[in-house]
C-alpha cells in the first residue's frame, strides 16, 4: 500500500469519526445507512466477490439474523447483545447448510445464484407461515432505548456501530487478500477446475466462505432489527436486501477491499442528493421517481463504462501513474 | 504564444465560485423563512414503489387541505400562521421513511402525517417519538401502531380490529335477514401485516356468526396472476369470498374470480384496497354487488360532496386516501388552533383533548384514547351498477344492501 493511499485512509478514518459531531441528525442517519449498506455489501463480497460465488439470495442470511435475534429477545427474553451473537451463529449455520447442499450437488455460476434466490424465497414463505415468527404480522421489538438493550436514543451511536461493523468487514476483506484462505478463494473464482487440480479442497473452501458470509450478513440483520424495531417476512427475506448487497458491491467493485464501501457511498449519495433535489428544486418537485431514474442511469453507465466497478477508476489511475 | 484556455475560469475558481453560490442559495430561503410565519408539517407517503398510486392520492388530499386552510387565513390563534408542507417519499421502505423523519426534524416540523403502509408508519412514528413530535396516521390499518404506548401517535381512522368487528356485525345481520344463506367462507389476503392481521381476526370471528372458514389463502405483493387462487376457491365452493388486499391485487383477484365464474352469495372485503370508483366504473360487471368494509366519506355531507366534485374535476379519483389525508391535516390545524402554538408538548396535549368534528367522514367528534380515535367508524359499501353506495351505518346509508347477490 503506497504512502499516498495510507494518508488517504487515515484522513478518511478521521473524517468518519468526527463526521457525526459536525452534521445534523439526518445526515448522521444517512452516514449510518451508508456504512450499514457497505457492511452487508462486504458480507456479499466475501463470497460473491472474492470467491466468485454469485448469490441472488443473501437476504436469507440477513433475515435469519434479524429473526433469530428478535425471536430470542422478544419471545425468550434474551439480552439483545447475546441474541446478536446467536444470530450470527445461526446465520453461519444456515450459510454452511446451504453451501453443503448446493455445492455437494455441484451447483455453480447462475445455478448457484438461482438456488440462493430460491432459499431466500422459501425462508420468506416459511416466516410468513409459521407461528413463532407471527407470520405476516411481523415482530415488534419493544422500544427501550438503553445501550444494554442495543437501542440508542442518540443517532450517533448507531452510526458508530455501523462504522465499526464496516471497519470489521474491511479488515476481513483485507485479511482475505493477505491470507492463504483468500488466495485459495481467488483461485477458485478464477478457475475452479484448475484450483482443484492444484490440490485445493474446493468444496470445503466454498462452504467455509459461505459460512463466514452468512454470519456477517446475519449480524447486519440484527443491526437492522434493533435500529427499526420491527421485522416482517418481506423486510427480512425480501429481494430488496439481496439486490442492495449485490448492487453496492457491483457498483463499487466486486472482489476488492473497498468496493462495497465506495459503492455504498456512491449509491447512498446519489439517492440522497436526488431526493434532496426533488424536494428543493421547484422544477423537480413533481418528478417523484427522480432518484430511481438517476439510480438506473448511473447503473447503466457503470455497467457499460466501468464493468469492474468504481474501484477500477483508481486502478486505472494507479496504472497511469506507474 | 500562451496556450488558449478552453474555459475562462480555472477548475479551482469554478469550485470556489460554486461553493459561494451554493451557500448563498441555501442560505437565502433561511432568511426568507424567518420573514414568513409558518408551521412546518412533514407529510410522508410512498409516492414511489408498489403502492405509489395510493401514496400519491394521500399526498393530493394533504395538499388540498393545506391549500384550503391557508386560503382561509391559516391558524388564527397563531396570528394567521400558514401551514408549510414538507413532502417526503418513503419509497415503500422502512429505512427511507425513518430517514425522512430525521430529515424533516432537522427542518423543524411541528408534526408528521403518514405513512400508508403500517410497517413504515410503525418505524417512522417510533423515530418521531424520540423528538416528542406528534405523528398523525392518516392511513395505516395495523393496530400495532397504537398499541405501543407511544404518546406522540394519533390515528383518526379505525384500525383493522374495529373494521372487522363492524364488518362481522353487518354480515351477521345481512345473513340472518337472508335466511342464513352464507354458511362458509374463504378468506384471501395479502401477506403483510395488514392483510394477515385482518384475516386472522376474521378467521377467529366468522365461526361466531355460524360461518365456517373453509380456507385462508395468503398471497404476496405484488401478485400478477390469481388463476390458481380463483380455481382453488371455485373448487372449495364457499358461500362467501372475503378479501383483504392492496389496490392492484384486489382488482386482479376480483376480475379473475369473475372470469373463472366463481359463483358465491357475496364478495365481502375488509379494507379492500381496490374497492374504489376506478374499479367499479372500469369493471361494472365484475364489481356488481361486491361489498367492502372500509373508510368512506359521509355522502350526506355537503362539504364531502363538494370535495368529491373538486377531485373528480381534476381527473383524479376520490379515494379514501384523499379524504383521510385531508381530514387528518384539518385535525392537525384544529389542534394547532387550540394549542395556539406549534410547541410539541402543547400540540400533543391539544390532540389528546381534541373534539374535532371530521365533516367529511361519518365520524363523531374525536376522542383519543391511547392515540386511537374512538369516534371513528368504517362504512360498508356496495358496488351497484358502476357506482358505490354506502349501505351502513344506517344513519348515513344511501341504499339497502343486496344480499345474497344474484347468481352469475
Amino acid at each position: 500500500m503506497s504512502t499516498r493511499v495510507q494518508i488517504l485512509l487515515v484522513i478518511g478514518f478521521a473524517a468518519a469519526v468526527i463526521y457525526p459531531w459536525l452534521v445534523p441528525n439526518y445526515l448522521i442517519t444517512v452516514g449510518m445507512l451508508m456504512f450499514f449498506s457497505a457492511f452487508i455489501g462486504q458480507a456479499w463480497n466475501v463470497s460473491g466477490g472474492f470467491a466468485g460465488q454469485t448469490s441472488f439470495g443473501h437476504a436469507v442470511f440477513f433475515g435469519t439474523g434479524a429473526y433469530t435475534s428478535t425471536i430470542l429477545q422478544v419471545t425468550h427474553g434474551w439480552n439483545p447483545w447475546l441474541s446478536w451473537a446467536a444470530a450470527m451463529a445461526m446465520g453461519a449455520l444456515v450459510g454452511c447448510l446451504i453451501a453443503m447442499l448446493a455445492f455437494r450437488a455441484g451447483l455453480r455460476g447462475s445455478y448457484f445464484a438461482l438456488i440462493t434466490l430460491a432459499f431466500a424465497e422459501v425462508f420468506r414463505i416459511l416466516a410468513n407461515s409459521v407461528g413463532f415468527t407471527r407470520g405476516g404480522l411481523g415482530m415488534l421489538i419493544k422500544a427501550d432505548a438503553r445501550p444494554e438493550n442495543l437501542q440508542f436514543r442518540d443517532p450517533v451511536w448507531p452510526y458508530y456501530l455501523a462504522f465499526a461493523l464496516c471497519l470489521i468487514s474491511l479488515f476481513i476483506a483485507w485479511r482475505l487478500t493477505r491470507s492463504r484462505f483468500g488466495a485459495r478463494l481467488i483461485a477458485i473464482r478464477e478457475n475452479e477446475d484448475a484450483a482443484r487440480a492444484l490440490g485445493i479442497d474446493v468444496f470445503a473452501e466454498k462452504v467455509k466462505v459461505l459460512t463466514l458470509s452468512g454470519a456477517m450478513c446475519a449480524a447486519g440483520g440484527t443491526f437492522y432489527a434493533q435500529k427499526y424495531l420491527y421485522v416482517d417476512p418481506t423486510i427480512a427475506f425480501g429481494i430488496d436486501k439481496s439486490v442492495e448487497m449485490l448492487l453496492v458491491t457491483m457498483v463499487g467493485g466486486a472482489g476488492t477491499i473497498f468496493g462495497p464501501l465506495i459503492g455504498a457511498i456512491a449509491l447512498t449519495g446519489i439517492n440522497e442528493i436526488t431526493r434532496w433535489a426533488a424536494g428543493v428544486i421547484p422544477a423537480l418537485k413533481n418528478v417523484q421517481p427522480l432518484s430511481l431514474i438517476v439510480y438506473g442511469i448511473m447503473l447503466m453507465l457503470i455497467v457499460a463504462r466501468l464493468p469492474d466497478g468504481l474501484m477500477s477508476l483508481f486502478a486505472r489511475k494507479a496504472r497511469r501513474n506507474a | 504564444m500562451a496556450k488558449k484556455q478552453k474555459f475562462p475560469v480555472s477548475r479551482r475558481g469554478f469550485i470556489a465560485g460554486s461553493g459561494v453560490l451554493a451557500a448563498g442559495t441555501m442560505g437565502f430561503p433561511l432568511i426568507g423563512g424567518a420573514q414568513a410565519k409558518s408551521v412546518k408539517v412533514g407529510i410522508i407517503h410512498p409516492v414511489t414503489g408498489f403502492v405509489a398510486f395510493a401514496g400519491s392520492q394521500g399526498r393530493m388530499g394533504a395538499t388540498m387541505a393545506v391549500e384550503d386552510i391557508n386560503k382561509a387565513g391559516g391558524i388564527k390563534s397563531m396570528g394567521g400562521a400558514k401551514l408549510e408542507p414538507l413532502f417526503g417519499d418513503s419509497q415503500s421502505k422502512v429505512e427511507v421513511g425513518v430517514a425522512e423523519v430525521e430529515k424533516m426534524n432537522e427542518q423543524g416540523v411541528a408534526a408528521y402525517i403518514g405513512c400508508y403502509q403500517s410497517p413504515v408508519g410503525i418505524a417512522a412514528s417510533q423515530a418521531a417519538s424520540k423528538y416528542g413530535t406528534p405523528f398523525l396516521i392518516d392511513v395505516g390499518a395495523s393496530d400495532l401502531i397504537v398499541s405501543r404506548g407511544l404518546k406522540n401517535v394519533f390515528r383518526l381512522k379505525p384500525g383493522f380490529g374495529a373494521c372487522v368487528d363492524q364488518g362481522i356485525d353487518l354480515l351477521s345481520s345481512l345473513n340472518k335477514s337472508a335466511n342464513n344463506v352464507a354458511k362458509s367462507a374463504v378468506i384471501v389476503h395479502e401477506s403483510s401485516e395488514f392483510g394477515t392481521g385482518t384475516a386472522k381476526l376474521l378467521a377467529g370471528k366468522l365461526p361466531g356468526i355460524n360461518i365456517a372458514v373453509k380456507e385462508v389463502i395468503a398471497h404476496d405483493n405484488p401478485t400478477r396472476n390469481f388463476d390458481n387462487i380463483a380455481l382453488r376457491i371455485r373448487s372449495l365452493q364457499p358461500d362467501l369470498v372475503m378479501m383483504s388486499n392492496y389496490q392492484d391485487e384486489y382488482t386482479l383477484l376480483a376480475r379473475t374470480l369473475y372470469q373463472q365464474k366463481v359463483n358465491v352469495a357475496g364478495f365481502f372485503s375488509i379494507l379492500g384496497g381496490g374497492f374504489n370508483y376506478k374499479f367499479v366504473q372500469a369493471m361494472p360487471d365484475v364489481s356488481q354487488y361486491m361489498m367492502d368494509v372500509n373508510h368512506w366519506y359521509n355522502p350526506k355531507s355537503a362539504k364531502a360532496q363538494e370535495m368529491k366534485k373538486r377531485v373528480v374535476a381534476t381527473g383524479a379519483l376520490f379515494t379514501f386516501e384523499v379524504y383521510l389525508a385531508y381530514t387528518v391535516v384539518s385535525l392537525l390545524a384544529d389542534a394547532l388552533e387550540h394549542a395556539g402554538s406549534a410547541d410539541k408538548e402543547k400540540l400533543t396535549a391539544a390532540l389528546n383533548a381534541s373534539t374535532f368534528v371530521p365533516e367529511l367522514m361519518p365520524y363523531g367528534p374525536t376522542k383519543f384514547v391511547n392515540g386511537q380515535n374512538q369516534g371513528g367508524r368504517p362504512g360498508v359499501m356496495q358496488a351497484i351498477k358502476g357506482d358505490i353506495l354506502l349501505v351502513a351505518p344506517d344513519d348515513v346509508a344511501e341504499a339497502k344492501a343486496v344480499f345474497p347477490k344474484p347468481k352469475l
